[in-house]
C-alpha cells in the first residue's frame, strides 16, 4: 500500500489530533506537518512542502468516517 | 444563479465533465520542470447515493497520480465490512456550452466504473455545492451554481 508509513503515523498519533477533530491532518512519513481547516489547503501544503513526494492528508475523527455508495461499484485495491 | 438544464439518458442524469490534476499538484509539476498531463474529458453519472465522487482507475491513470489519501468505503458489493479505497487530489469542471463549473482541487475515490459505460460518479460532496432538479416528468435534469 502506498500510504502504509503515512497511516500508521495517523494510528499512532491519533490520540493527540484529536485535539484537532473535524481538521485535515498532512503527514509524510513518520512526520505530522500539520493540521488545516480545509482540505485544499492541506493538500497545497502537502505540494509545497513535499513536492511530488509521498503525503497523506486526512480529515481527523475518533471512529472512522465510512463512504457509503448505493450502487454496487467495485473498490479499487490500495 | 447560473444553471444548465439537460436531457435524462438512458443511463441516468450524465455530465460531461473534464478531469484534470489539481491546482496545487500542477504548480508542484511546474516547480519540478515536469510536463502537466491534459485533463481528460469523461462522463460523470450524477448520484444522490454516493457520498463522495468516484473515478475510474484509467481515467486517473492518464494524469500520473498517486494517491493523498485512503478511504473506507461500504457498498452493496463490499458487504458489512469495509473496503479501504485510494483517494486522489483531483481537479473537476462540469462542461457546458453556456456554463462552466470549476473545482480546483476536489478528493475522489478510485473505482472500477467503465463496466457500467460512466467514467465518474458525481457524489453529494460536489452536489452540496449545487441545486440539482430531477424532472422525471419532464425528461430532464437541472444543475444550478
Amino acid at each position: 500500500m502506498v500510504l502504509e508509513h503515512e497511516l500508521k503515523t495517523y494510528e499512532q498519533k491519533l490520540p493527540e489530533l484529536l485535539a484537532d477533530e473535524g481538521k485535515f491532518v498532512l503527514i509524510h512519513e513518520s512526520e505530522v506537518a500539520g493540521c488545516f481547516g480545509t482540505y485544499e489547503d492541506a493538500i497545497r501544503a502537502g505540494y509545497t512542502r513535499y513536492g511530488l513526494k509521498t503525503f497523506l492528508v486526512k480529515q481527523i475523527h475518533a471512529v472512522e468516517q465510512v463512504q457509503y455508495f448505493m450502487r454496487p461499484i467495485s473498490p479499487c485495491p490500495t | 444563479m447560473p444553471h444548465v438544464t439537460l436531457q435524462i439518458s438512458p443511463f441516468g442524469p450524465i455530465v460531461d465533465v473534464l478531469l484534470g490534476v489539481s491546482g496545487a499538484r500542477a504548480a508542484a509539476l511546474q516547480a519540478a520542470a515536469q510536463p502537466i498531463p491534459p485533463a481528460v474529458q469523461i462522463r460523470g453519472l450524477i448520484d444522490t447515493g454516493a457520498s463522495g465522487t468516484c473515478i475510474d482507475p484509467a481515467s486517473l491513470k492518464s494524469l500520473g497520480l498517486s494517491p493523498t489519501g485512503v478511504v473506507p468505503i461500504l457498498t452493496p458489493s463490499t458487504g458489512n465490512l469495509p473496503h479501504f479505497c485510494n483517494q486522489f487530489d483531483v481537479s473537476l469542471t462540469l462542461l457546458h456550452a453556456d456554463h462552466r463549473l470549476h473545482f480546483d482541487t476536489v478528493a475522489v475515490m478510485e473505482s472500477n466504473l467503465a463496466a457500467q459505460g460512466i467514467h465518474a460518479l458525481i457524489g453529494r460532496d460536489i452536489l452540496g455545492k449545487c441545486l440539482f432538479v430531477y424532472d422525471g416528468q419532464a425528461g430532464t435534469f437541472t444543475l444550478a451554481f
